[in-house]
């Protein structure tokens, strides 16, 4: 029906260009359009395993891809929550859980409740108040069930994947789904008078030509480098990490389902569990420390260490993420260090946002100014959540974290952290990838007081007596230490 | 941290603003937190006429413990469904702008999409009969939605059109016997400190000086305390909104109680009319270029469902927000804050929103931390800047060449934001989304839909459902209300047995 493009090309080779193209060829069935990787083979300096948020399981479900199958397939793990150590320096560790915290008092977020008893001089960890924190650190795993409001369904999960074992599990899928592949290496764009690109040149002199172009090549945006000379904004002044490393260790018996990241003294390092290894690695700020301390350092944390890769990043995004008929997806578009998790999930809210503009001629700039003004708020925003792990709670001491802790924060940071510590108040904006119960986890967790507790918030949360607390927390560990062994658990999986 | 003396809170001006402030203060906050105090001048009329109000307004109520069926019957309260514009994009047009959606999504694309495919294949079905609150408003029928959330009855909000003056008087009893302190006086001066430009206190023509912490600006139009104290400043919207006067006067009831407001589009203006159970509020907001006070109230009273009730009251104000809100230790809540026209009945709402937000900001010993005051600056900016826009909507998107100021409307320059929104929607039926703010994607649609500003395409994901499976499934959906309104009492009829005017519950 529409003049919409007929034809997409999707290069990259890694998970994000698989996932955009088999997603573009189911929603787009109906049509006659052709979807084509350009298999630019995998993305060397991109994230070398994931961990992912549980919107993961959403695009699963888009994609027709079945869970279990995925698991096996992929050696992939559960993933719960991120444990953060060494943040505020010490030994200061605290969980961030894909779960509610306690139960709401009334219409009141249970986390007020932990604020007030703060501020009363009372210890209270937020981990003592989630099944999913709890099960994550001893070792355990099963699924959510139940009726909405019960407690057996307060939390959900997302996994540990190997890139490359997802890339490959993804691509036999997108075979399945009707994607074409073509291998090669981009060496030229051919482009039209008005600025669309017409057809890529490839290194063997074959080409390939399309009505529309989605660059998901990684860091290095082959194409979208190609068409789009705007700046990109930089901030590196925020994320001093310039070098990522990474490698494979021997797996553990019993993984938690769980991510752990520690801070160091030129930056951090992180461990996730995968079937039979666990990947290890690190960012690092190069001009804190060379890279052969960095590996050093790894190695001492993980003996055994294997397949070590130490690749080059540079914090910031582009301006423009679309541009005449080209989209930036992924590294391509924002590059930030994984901390958070968000990596493809924001790969995949671009992927939305294109699917919900996807054009209908030729001439898509109000689409494009649209997509670009929600792909930048959507980056800034996990931008600043990320950011938040360095500069919530006390600060860590050392010249790497002294030189962090001196720039300051971007405004929209700043407006989230002020009321927030004068009255515990969080206001959740447009675009956020993070909800108010995961700034509660980061921010209750880094030990991040707010100075008062706002009036009406205080009387409420004192009307949760004494003897229901303990209630609630026995019911909580009592449910989280039922669920069976995250490690058996996959093992079941697998033998299946 | 319970041991801080109590926030002394000064309330200037009654009113809806300083009555909804005040009651709203004293049920949520313990009197060793906060001592509320309002001062105004039973020589001073207040502006609050008939008032529509928006489905928000029951949060509000439940929030602060207020009875609705106690509340409708003293206000002479009708129920609202939504709000008919008349000749808006053409003489002679209607449309509905309902608190409810339009259909149900399928496969993440909103419903519209679908009803725009079978529009373009020569289905002449009204996107009005997909909406509950709508075919129950064209037929004066109503009931309270279910509690199933399962339920197609359960699908639509409702909101209130009462008399203002009687809801003031009510929130006033309301608030006197949790314990705030009324004075009958006018301000004669205001003291600031001498430090920080704080006030410290008012003193009032009975001679009296009352000191406070945190004053809030209820006085109207003239900002009392926002404005003549503290020299806020003003942005003016007038080139985009350019209606200055209004006009009220109440008339006899005549015909059925509509469960919905009316706004009609008049030759330097619109017109309201606001049925309650014992009268009909109406009146005339104009620009005062286009046409002369004499002649508007001419026109108002010459315009009336039934006889007139009372002579006209001429009203004037200034389209635009006040550049804080909160400015040191003041808050201006209600026209003292700002003033959007009430085409969309959002007077009441922005109050609640200002309150909502402030108590939650105040906190023991630090309510004016500038870091709070900033963010709630911000927030309360947001709400103005969003409404604006939908506004502006209205008097742009239109096809009339028949009268000077619609002329100016249609041709004028509007705003950066809402041309960006009007473009998205005319090529591909989207709707620019946000999470925060006021109104959402239903009632873009409405307006965009009703202003005849039709989108050359829509979401190609709609096309993917197989045609007759589409025709079925929209089919069983418009039957499906259908029967579900004819289920429905009349209006009237529904109101004698729950709330009658006067009654107590």
């Amino acid at each position: 029906m529409s003049a919409g493009p007929r034809s997409v090309v999707v290069v990259g080779g890694g998970s994000v260009a698989w996932i955009a193209a088999l997603a573009l060829r189911r929603t787009f069935r109906h049509l006659p359009l052709d979807v084509t990787v350009l298999d630019t083979g995998p993305d060397a300096t991109g994230p070398r395993v994931h961990w992912t948020l549980p919107s993961q399981r959403g695009a699963h479900a888009q994609l027709g891809v079945g869970e279990g199958e995925f698991l096996r397939a992929t050696g992939a793990t559960f993933r719960l929550a991120s444990e953060h150590t060494g943040w505020q320096g010490g030994e200061r560790r605290y969980v961030h859980a894909h779960g509610e915290i306690g139960t709401p008092i009334d219409v009141t977020p249970f986390y007020k409740w932990i604020v007030e008893r703060t501020l009363a001089g009372k210890t209270e960890r937020a981990e003592d108040w989630s099944i999913a924190a709890l099960a994550a650190r001893n070792g355990r795993f099963a699924q959510p069930m139940g009726a909405e409001k019960e407690l057996t369904a307060s939390f959900t999960y997302g996994f540990h994947v190997d890139e490359r074992a997802y890339a490959t599990f993804l691509r036999s899928a997108a075979d399945r789904g009707g994607v074409r592949r073509i291998v090669g290496t981009l060496a030229d764009v051919q482009r039209a008078a008005d600025g669309r690109v017409e057809t890529l040149r490839l290194a063997d002199g074959g080409q390939v030509s399309a009505d529309f172009f989605v660059d998901a090549s990684g860091a290095g945006a082959l194409l979208m480098s190609r068409v789009d000379d705007t700046p990109r904004l930089d901030w590196r002044r925020w994320f001093p990490c310039d070098r990522a490393i990474a490698g494979l260790a021997p797996g553990e018996v019993d993984p938690a389902a769980m991510t752990r990241t520690l801070a160091g003294d030129n930056g951090w390092s992180w461990r996730v569990p995968l079937m039979g290894a666990t990947a290890v690695g690190g960012y690092h700020a190069s001009a804190f420390g060379g890279d052969d301390a960095l590996r050093a350092g790894l190695e001492r944390v993980a003996p055994g260490l294997r397949d070590v890769a130490v690749v080059p990043v540079t914090a910031g995004r582009r301006q423009k993420f679309w541009v005449n008929n080209c989209v930036a997806l992924g590294a391509a578009a924002v590059e930030l260090e994984p901390l958070a998790g968000a990596h493809l999930h924001l790969a995949q809210l671009g992927l939305a946002a294109f699917m919900e503009l996807f054009p209908l001629d030729s001439h898509p700039a109000a689409e494009a100014a649209e997509y670009d003004a929600q792909m930048a708020a959507y980056a800034d925003r996990l931008r600043d959540f990320t950011l938040a792990h360095y500069r919530a709670g006390p600060r860590r001491p050392g010249a790497f974290w002294d030189a962090v802790h001196a720039e300051p924060l971007p405004d929209s940071l700043a407006a989230k952290l002020d009321p927030w510590r004068a009255s515990g108040r969080l206001t959740i904006a447009d675009f956020e990838t993070f909800e108010e119960t995961d700034w509660a986890w980061l921010l209750i967790g880094a030990g991040d007081r707010p100075q008062a507790l706002e009036l009406r918030v205080a009387d409420e949360v004192r009307k949760l007596l004494p003897v229901e607390a303990e209630s609630l927390r026995q019911t909580i560990a009592r449910l989280a230490s039922s669920m069976p062994r995250h490690g058996d658990f996959l093992r079941r999986l697998h033998a299946r | 941290m319970n041991s801080a003396p109590p926030l002394r809170l000064v309330i200037v001006g009654g009113g809806t603003a300083g009555w909804m402030t005040a009651a709203a203060f004293a049920a949520t906050l313990r009197p060793d937190q906060c001592e509320v105090r309002l001062i105004e001048s039973s020589e001073i009329g207040i502006v609050g006429v008939g008032e529509a109000t928006l489905p928000h307004i029951r949060f509000f109520n439940r929030r602060i413990g207020i009875d609705e069926r106690e509340l409708m019957a003293h206000t002479h309260a009708t129920f609202k469904l939504g709000i008919e514009f008349v000749n808006w994009a053409r003489l002679g047009d209607s449309y509905i702008h309902p608190f409810g959606a339009y259909g149900t999504r399928a496969g993440g694309v909103s419903f519209h999409n679908f009803w725009l495919r079978r529009r373009r294949a020569g289905d002449t079905t009204p996107i009005e009969d997909y909406s509950l609150p709508i075919v129950a408003s064209r037929r004066n029928r109503f009931s309270l939605p279910s509690e199933d959330t399962t339920s197609l009855s359960s699908t639509f909000g409702y909101a209130f059109q009462f008399d203002a003056s009687l809801y003031a008087q009510y929130l006033r009893g309301f608030a006197e016997q949790r314990g705030v302190k009324r004075t009958d006086a006018k301000v004669v001066d205001v003291a600031l400190r001498g430090e920080d430009g704080f006030i410290e206190s008012i003193k009032l023509d009975s001679g009296e000086t009352v000191a406070g912490d945190l004053f809030i600006d209820c006085s109207g139009f003239r900002g009392l305390l926002i404005e003549q104290a503290l020299k806020t400043g003003y942005d003016e919207w007038t080139r985009w909104l350019p209606c200055d006067r209004a006009v009220a006067m109440p008339c006899e009831n005549a015909g059925p109680l509509t469960p919905y407001t009316r706004a009609t589009a008049r030759e330097a203006g619109w017109q309201w009319r606001i049925p309650l159970q014992h009268r009909t509020g109406n009146g005339y907001v104009y620009s005062s270029k286009f046409i002369s006070d004499d002649e508007a109230g001419a026109k108002l009273s010459s315009r009336l469902d039934g006889k007139a009730l009372a002579d006209p009251r001429f009203l004037r104000f200034t389209a635009g927000r006040r550049r804080k809100t909160w400015n040191r230790n003041c808050v201006a809540i209600g026209l003292a804050g700002g003033f959007l026209e009430p085409l969309e009945s959002t007077s009441i709402h922005l109050i609640q929103v200002a309150i909502t937000t402030l108590i939650d900001y105040v906190t023991p010993g630090r309510a004016f931390d500038p870091r709070t005051v900033e963010a709630f600056n911000r927030w309360i900016e947001m709400e103005y800047d969003r409404v604006r826009d939908f506004l502006i909507l209205h008097y742009h998107a239109t096809e009339r060449d028949d009268a000077p100021l619609w002329n100016y409307c249609r041709t004028m320059d509007i705003p950066d934001s809402l041309k960006h929104k009007m473009e998205l929607f005319r090529r591909r039926a989207q709707v620019v989304q946000y999470k925060d703010g006021l109104f959402l994607e239903p009632s873009w649609l409405a307006v965009y839909f009703g202003q005849r500003v039709m989108p050359d395409g829509y979401d190609p994901r709609a096309d993917a459902t197989p045609r007759p499976d589409l025709d079925g499934w929209m089919t069983t959906m418009r039957d499906r209300i259908d029967t579900a309104v004819n289920q429905m009492p009349d209006h009237e009829t529904f109101l004698a047995q729950y709330c009658p005017s006067g009654a107590r519950a």
